[in-house]
């Protein structure tokens, strides 16, 4: 109760203080003043007063302007030059102005009673406000093509008052601009010059455009110039120019949807078109598309033939027979080593070293890299009839050719001589049946030492002298011998090379001794073959190999490769034994019809057999 | 005395441009000193109440006001060329010291900021230049024959200032940068008016 009433009382207080502030903040007489002095020109200035509102001011004339000037110690108040008692206003023409000079004004009222302010004092430089600038006008600059915004550009005069020419005024502008209705002003930067670019104005609305100006260095702003009015009609778009621009639009998008369309349907031949693809870098020698597809035989090719070689030459060998065969045909087709050889001579002639033939050319065209296993270079001075068998037994033969076979029966009394084979088959003008292959695999390996030989060759062989045997119908008994699968094949002491060399050519002189029939390999014995079913153990008979025989065994056709079983204790390759095989010699059927139940099937076997 | 014409044909307008280009440099100068000297008068304004009219309180009278400079605009076209171009000289030469203790009293004081202190110091360099470029001016038109030879390199300001020497010592700061702000703008504008009077096509 006792504060409540406190707190109203000292309220009531605070209120009527507050009262009384106001009162006389608000209510109290305001002495007379200066309200602005201003200059237009840098040359004249003027200033008006109020009287405030102090009473018993019965006449304004009551009020006296009294000025000074700073310039020296000893100035004094003079009074305004120049009264213009209607406007409250004291003129200071140019002979009484002085710039860069501090003025300090005062007012005195009746009774010397001096109202004088620290504020008042001032430079005149420090109350310039131009004049603003005179005879407004625009130009239209520049439309954007399509016709909504343009470009107007103002120009105008300098303030008369203002003096620019003689440079003692230098004055700056400043436009401003905004739509018709619009309430806020835009504006631009000052600039000194009298001309000003306003960019973006849109088509079809008005403008309002005004101009200020004030002095460079200087704050304070004249006053407006007068508005002018900028508007541009909207100008209809041509229709061509719509059209096209529609067109061009249209087009463009459904060119890039077409493009996409053929991009993402994965059309390969179109996409080669549009988007060609970039070249990968392409590694010499090896084709990575060759990898992945499997071609085995191009792959090989490069890597033995065409390409940089490197790998091991024997994989070739699973693809590379024919060639073999066909490079090794001694016929005028193939020019061996560069050279067109003459029908004469053969391959085995080459082989063998005889006379002129060297064995090394051969090998060198057919195979790039040397192999020790292809003992594909006999020594020429291989002199041994044996050797010379050797090697013409290991030649590759040649299944289709006929004529490059020779025939048993012809060859056979000509057996006597030592290089019948190929002298014979000089004599014929064809070339020599001993289109043996050049290297051969091992079948088998006898006990004895003998080595025993792919069949394929002599395969070929046989074939062939049969062809030639059923062609010339002479045979009669022979026939029947030459249709035992004749298979001679070298028997070679195994020196653990696997190959046959000189040295152990020279050792096949022992005459067959546990050739079985039924084992299904080969044999080829030095003796000069006769397709009389002679004793074969004659080793003065001429060197060649008459695959068909009477001497041959019966043999089972052999494999070109069989897998090595085991070493025996003279380090020899014991091979994979074919299955026994029925008898084939007295069977008038094709010997080559013989079951073969081994490992690995010639082609030739299989075609025989299979027909 | 004759100009040696740097024209091959005795043309006057073409005499004149080179010169026209020098008035234009040293007045683009002496603007740029007005602007900053007003710079800095504004931000001293700021450690005082703002006067209506930027008077403020100038207790004292400049240190410059013992040179007499024309206050008006009759007077300074009535004024001799020599004169004015020599007056001119005379203010830059008598801000040379002032300026320089004005920077070093400036880059003492904590409360100024750096831009500030900068402000004052290009300030002063370029009282430096412009009385160079005025210098320039003035062999330009003594070699042109425009005014006479009269006008010379007035010195140290101490030949000036001879009693007043030491006055602007007195003068506080912020009393040194009104004074120098007015003075600035009196060389501004008495190079304007010069270039007129002596080139006025060319930009006026």
């Amino acid at each position: 109760m006792i504060g409540l009433l406190c707190c109203a009382s000292l309220l009531f207080l605070l209120t009527s203080l507050f009262i009384g502030c106001f009162k006389l903040l608000i209510l109290a007489p305001v002495e007379p003043h200066f309200t602005e002095c201003m200059s237009r020109d840098l040359e004249t200035f003027r200033c008006w007063w109020s009287p405030g509102t102090f009473h018993n001011l019965s006449s304004p004339e009551e009020l006296r302007v009294f000025y000074l000037k700073r310039n020296s110690p000893s100035s004094e108040w003079k009074e305004c030059p120049e009264y213009s008692h209607l406007n409250r206003e004291c003129f200071f023409d140019a002979n009484h102005t002085s710039i860069w000079i501090p003025y300090c004004l005062q007012l005195r009222g009746q009774n010397n009673i001096t109202y004088f302010n620290e504020d008042d004092c001032f430079s005149v430089e420090n109350i310039v406000r131009p004049d603003p600038p005179v005879s407004l006008n625009w130009t239209l600059l520049i439309v954007s093509p399509s016709g909504l915004s343009y470009d107007v550009m103002v120009s105008w005069e300098p303030p008369p008052s203002a003096d620019v020419s003689t440079g003692w005024m230098r004055i700056e502008y400043e436009i401003q601009y905004r739509e018709r209705n619009a309430t806020t002003w835009e504006a631009l930067e000052t600039q000194p010059h009298t001309q000003q670019t306003i960019y973006g104005l849109q088509a079809g609305t008005e403008y309002e455009v005004h101009i200020r100006t004030k002095m460079k260095g200087f704050p304070k702003f004249g006053d407006f110039s007068d508005s002018i009015f900028v508007k541009v009609t909207e100008i209809p778009l041509r229709e061509s120019a719509v059209l096209l621009t529609l067109v061009l639009t249209f087009g463009v998008a459904g060119i890039l949807i077409l493009i996409m369309l053929i991009v993402v349907s994965h059309q390969q031949r179109l996409m080669m078109i549009l988007l060609p693809p970039v070249p990968a870098p392409k590694i010499k020698g090896i084709d990575s598309e060759l990898l992945k597809k499997g071609k085995l035989e191009e792959l090989d090719f490069i890597l033995n033939g065409g390409g940089l070689g490197g790998l091991p030459t024997y994989i070739s060998d699973y693809y590379q027979d024919e060639p073999w065969v066909e490079f090794i045909e001694v016929d005028e087709e193939d020019a061996d080593c560069g050279e067109k050889e003459d029908q004469k001579s053969s391959d085995t002639q080459r082989l063998l070293g005889l006379p002129q033939r060297s064995v090394g050319c051969f090998s060198a065209d057919s195979h790039p890299d040397d192999d020790s296993g292809r003992a594909s270079c006999y020594d020429t001075d291989l002199s041994e009839q044996d050797t010379h068998l050797l090697a013409a037994s290991l030649l590759p033969g040649q299944p289709e050719d006929e004529e490059a076979f020779l025939h048993p029966d012809e060859k056979a009394p000509a057996s006597e001589t030592n290089k019948s084979p190929l002298i014979q088959t000089e004599s014929e003008g064809k070339p020599t049946w001993i289109n043996t292959d050049l290297y051969a695999q091992v079948s088998n390996v006898m006990p004895s030492g003998g080595v025993v030989l792919s069949p394929g060759q002599q395969l070929r062989i046989q074939e062939n002298t049969e062809k030639e045997s059923q062609k010339k119908g002479t045979l009669g008994e022979d026939t029947s011998k030459l249709n035992k699968p004749q298979f001679q094949l070298l028997v070679v002491d195994p020196d653990g090379s696997g190959y046959t060399s000189e040295i152990t050519a020279r050792q096949i002189s022992t005459p067959p001794s546990s050739l079985v029939p039924g084992e299904g390999y080969q044999t080829i014995y030095p003796q000069p073959m006769e397709t009389k079913p002679a004793a074969p153990s004659e080793p003065n008979q001429s060197p060649y190999i008459l695959p068909d025989s009477p001497q041959t065994r019966l043999f089972a056709p052999v494999a070109d490769y069989t897998v090595v079983q085991e070493l025996d204790t003279h380090q020899s390759l014991l091979l994979n034994l074919p299955t026994q095989q029925p008898p084939p010699p007295c069977l008038p059927q094709h010997p080559l019809k013989a079951p073969v139940a081994i490992g690995y099937v010639t082609p030739d076997l299989l075609g025989n057999l299979s027909s | 005395m004759k100009a040696a014409s740097i024209c091959p044909n005795d043309q006057t307008g073409c005499h004149l441009l080179p010169l026209a280009n020098l008035f234009d440099r040293v007045i683009q100068h002496s603007a740029r000193m007005h602007g900053i000297s007003d710079d800095l008068h504004s931000e001293f304004e700021l450690y005082f109440l703002p006067s209506k009219n930027q008077i403020g309180r100038v207790s004292r009278n400049c240190h410059t006001s013992t040179i007499l400079t024309p206050n008006g605009k009759e007077n300074a076209q009535r004024i001799a060329r020599e004169e004015l171009a020599e007056i001119i000289l005379k203010l830059l030469v008598a801000w040379r010291d002032p300026l320089w203790h004005f920077h070093q009293s400036m880059s003492q004081h904590d409360e100024f900021t750096n831009f500030s202190s900068n402000k004052s110091l290009e300030m002063s360099d370029m009282v430096h230049e412009l009385r160079k470029g005025v210098l320039k001016v003035v062999e330009k038109m003594q070699m042109l024959g425009i005014i006479s030879n009269s006008v010379g390199d007035t010195g140290s300001p101490e030949a000036l200032l001879t009693s007043d020497s030491a006055e602007w010592r007195f003068m506080k700061d912020y009393d040194l940068l009104y004074c120098f702000r007015r003075d600035s703008n009196k060389i501004q504008n008495y190079l304007k008016i010069l270039k007129c009077r002596i080139v006025p096509k060319h930009g006026c």
